[in-house]
């Protein structure tokens, strides 16, 4: 028995604290890029506000600012006024999950409220470059955590599978983005390399693991493919690989088992059908930057509806 | 070495006037006198610390928004002995046990009033009585199945019912809290003494919810009704459906339908619920009897609970012996119903509806506290000692313009207990509620909340006031 209202908050808790660990993810990994790479390669910040969804809610709070490396990561990481930022995800997250203290266990009530409060008093220490990978490594280490905590100690039931829903749904958008933005964009440069025939050192190896790298890929990608790495070969490893669990396929996969476990499912499971079916068509796109962009605001438009229909099934029928 | 003493004035609860310790907290005090100053603290930081990542917190209000506080809570706990406890265990049972005949009586034949015992004006002007209640019975006659009553000693030992809560006492979680805290503080201690547990309460409490289930139910789905995540008590409410495994509702999360039972919302659809333990007050139950703008409750509520498809604890209505002028009889509500004197005192009371003890109060006005009946939050209450002649004198005018309206306590010095204050220990003043069930038996907490006034001098316990809590041990003597 699980009432919708908390059914709600189970949900939006757990895309939360997914948001605000794959944000840490990212910036953590463009950070290990920028420095990386050679200045000239890489001057700009602000393929991470894209890949975060955050360009246009950055530009209103800064239109006169400059964009540099730390407005942008003081935006995602710690600015309490943007609701996309760690800092606000996490308070979202806890003020859900208050009101779901005698669903989850004990132990991840308190992972949760302890991340809060490290948030809380350490989110500035997030944005100095040289502090920055240990507040980002540190909350990473919590989410870990409590995804330890209810994988190991959590009834199956149908508040996990819930969570499990929300944290799937939210982890394949980010996925969705980094691919949509960045390896678009890589796979347009390269196009603008080969067709002029300039020489200009991208840099499209290193660029291809800190992309990788931005939803931890790199390494299982690596032992996957044993082989220098490939753009077109990371995107498929991305979005289809059945073995590694942050792939969009994978998530979808979880999707499925959630949506088949918890009631409803006759009316819920047709929209991962079509999740499934965008995502394999996405794969067919070929290699142009622009179509690859297409391709995953598709499979973003397939996550809402599944997003949509977790709300109407679960929500708003008991209403 | 921590030096531990007492003020001589004033009753210590865990040292005698000479300074020595009282016997059941004989094994604490030479733990206390054992550590250093820096050693004692280390324990408080470790158990605000533990206060922090369990999110034991409370609400308070401040510029209009909820901030949730870490619940402020000392380390030293207040011991008193099983004896002594035994007594005001049974004290309370007799106590409740003749307040729920009495609640029962006022919404069936009256007999206390047709008998003369209980003034019926009274009753008319009582803000509590609810006519909507009338002619219900509740399972086992019990109307108030949670309650709270406030405990305090004076300064010559004895032992007092300041009031009692019938309505939705607070607290129980933070006994709870406290006792799995202080374990880990005093680990040691717990092993060389016996000490009562306190952690059956909510077992006793899901068993007293069972107990009222309408149509014998073995198994009923029970739920925690709260009015929301921005209550001071939520934490609590949230606490106490977890332990009884029941589920936290709040009142758009449930719904009466044409069959006159309780449904709630699920991702499944509607599902019944049998028993309600509600927190939220008998005037935002159910819009439709009564506060039509609230938003808390739930329409039709009161109907099913008077087709008798749905318990509700505590009963619409059992707020009516939940007031001062009420509190001031209940020793002759004891005597009427049971036959038997009340086993602890209340706080002498005197009620300004009766001439002579009216007179009385208007001659000792200046050593007495006088409390209009009807109001709460301190309001309109005079402390003697402490008032100017003509503001004794505007409060005599009130008195004589509506007597019934008024009663009047000795003022009384609160016992102490030590307390960490600044890394020093000294006295702070302290009450103590115990909670009480009554289903179809009854059962009392071993101990209670023990709150403490914080700042020197203060009576004022509320946590919202500066106020902060102790553990209470019940410590086996004989």
């Amino acid at each position: 028995m699980l009432l919708s209202r908390v059914a709600d908050n189970l949900y939006w808790g757990a895309r939360y604290l997914e948001r605000a660990e794959d944000t840490a993810r990212l910036v953590r990994s463009y950070t290990e890029l920028v420095i990386d790479l050679p200045t000239s390669a890489l001057s700009t910040w602000e393929p991470l506000l894209a890949v975060a969804g955050s360009s246009d809610a950055f530009q209103q709070q800064h239109a006169d600012a400059p964009v540099g490396e730390l407005p942008i990561v003081r935006h995602l990481v710690a600015d309490q006024h943007h609701p996309g930022s760690i800092t606000s995800s996490v308070a979202f997250a806890r003020e859900n999950l208050r009101t779901t203290r005698e669903i989850i266990p004990r132990e991840a009530w308190q992972t949760v409220n302890d991340l809060s409060l490290y948030v809380g008093s350490n989110a500035a220490s997030g944005v100095e470059r040289r502090s920055r990978a240990r507040f980002l490594g540190h909350l990473i280490g919590e989410c870990q955590q409590l995804d330890g905590v209810l994988t190991t100690v959590m009834n199956r039931d149908d508040a996990y599978e819930l969570w499990r829903l929300g944290q799937s749904i939210e982890r394949a958008d980010m996925t969705t983005r980094v691919v949509g933005v960045r390896a678009a964009a890589l796979l347009a440069a390269e196009q603008q390399v080969g067709a002029d025939g300039s020489m200009t050192d991208i840099h499209d190896d290193v660029q291809w693991m800190g992309l990788l790298r931005s939803v931890s890929a790199l390494q299982m990608y690596q032992r996957a493919t044993r082989g220098p790495i490939d753009g077109r070969a990371a995107v498929r490893f991305l979005l289809l690989d059945p073995m590694f669990p942050r792939s969009v396929a994978s998530c979808a996969t979880r999707i499925r088992e959630a949506l088949g476990r918890l009631p409803r499912s006759k009316r819920t499971l047709p929209v991962v059908d079509e999740l499934e079916r965008v995502l394999q068509a996405s794969a067919a796109v070929g290699e142009d930057g622009a179509s690859l962009d297409r391709a995953m605001e598709d499979v973003q438009v397939a996550l809402a509806a599944v997003n949509d229909v977790v709300h109407e099934a679960f929500v708003r029928s008991s209403v | 070495m921590a030096h531990v003493r007492a003020q001589a004035d004033l009753w210590d609860e865990l040292l005698a006037p000479d300074g020595t310790p009282r016997p059941a907290a004989r094994e604490l005090i030479d733990q206390l006198a054992a550590l250093e100053h820096s050693e004692l603290q280390e324990r408080q930081t470790l158990a605000e610390l533990n206060i922090l990542t369990m999110g034991i917190t409370f609400t308070v209000y401040s510029d209009g928004r909820g901030i949730d506080r870490a619940w402020p809570f000392d380390i030293i706990p207040r011991v008193i002995a099983a004896s002594e406890w035994r007594r005001v265990e049974a004290g309370l049972t007799q106590r409740l046990r003749a307040v729920n005949m009495f609640i029962d009586d006022l919404y069936h034949e009256q007999r206390i009033v047709a008998d003369g015992v209980f003034p019926a004006d009274l009753l008319e002007h009582s803000k509590n009585f609810r006519p909507e209640c009338v002619g219900a019975s509740p399972v086992h006659g019990v109307w108030a199945h949670i309650s709270g009553s406030d405990l305090v000693r004076d300064a010559d030992g004895t032992m007092y019912v300041l009031e009692d809560n019938l309505r939705v006492p607070s607290g129980v979680s933070y006994v709870l809290e406290n006792r799995a805290i202080s374990k880990r503080v005093f680990a040691d201690l717990f092993a060389k003494q016996s000490i009562l547990p306190v952690d059956s309460y909510t077992d006793e409490l899901n068993r007293m919810l069972v107990s009222i289930a309408p149509d014998g139910i073995s198994n009923p789905t029970i739920a925690v009704l709260t009015p929301g995540i921005f209550n001071s008590a939520y934490f609590e409410h949230s606490f106490l459906a977890q332990r009884l495994g029941a589920v936290l509702v709040e009142g758009a999360d449930l719904v009466v339908a044409d069959d006159d039972c309780v449904y709630m919302r699920t991702i499944s659809g509607l599902e019944r619920v049998h028993v309600i333990y509600r927190r939220i007050d008998d005037a935002f139950l159910d819009p439709e009897v009564f506060r039509p703008d609230s938003v808390l409750g739930v329409p039709g509520l009161m109907r099913s609970w008077k087709a008798g498809k749905v318990a509700i604890a505590n009963a619409p209505g059992a707020g009516v012996a939940d007031d001062k002028v009420v509190y001031a009889w209940v020793p002759d509500i004891i005597r009427y119903y049971l036959g038997e004197e009340p086993l602890i005192a209340n706080v002498p009371t005197y009620r300004c509806h009766y001439p002579d003890e009216r007179q009385y109060v208007i001659d000792h006005i200046d050593e007495l506290v006088v409390k209009p009946a009807n109001e709460s939050g301190g309001y309109g209450l005079l402390i003697g000692d402490r008032a100017t002649r003509s503001e004794l004198d505007a409060h005599i005018a009130l008195i004589e313009a509506d007597p019934r309206n008024w009663v009047a306590q000795p003022i009384l010095s609160l016992s102490t207990v030590p307390t960490l204050c600044d890394g020093e220990i000294e006295p702070r003043h302290v009450d103590l509620r115990p909670f009480i069930l009554s289903g179809a038996t009854s059962y009392v907490t071993a101990g209670g909340l023990t709150r403490v006034a914080l700042r020197k001098g203060s009576l004022v316990v509320n946590s919202s006031q500066g106020g902060g809590s102790k553990d209470t041990w019940i410590v086996e003597d004989e």
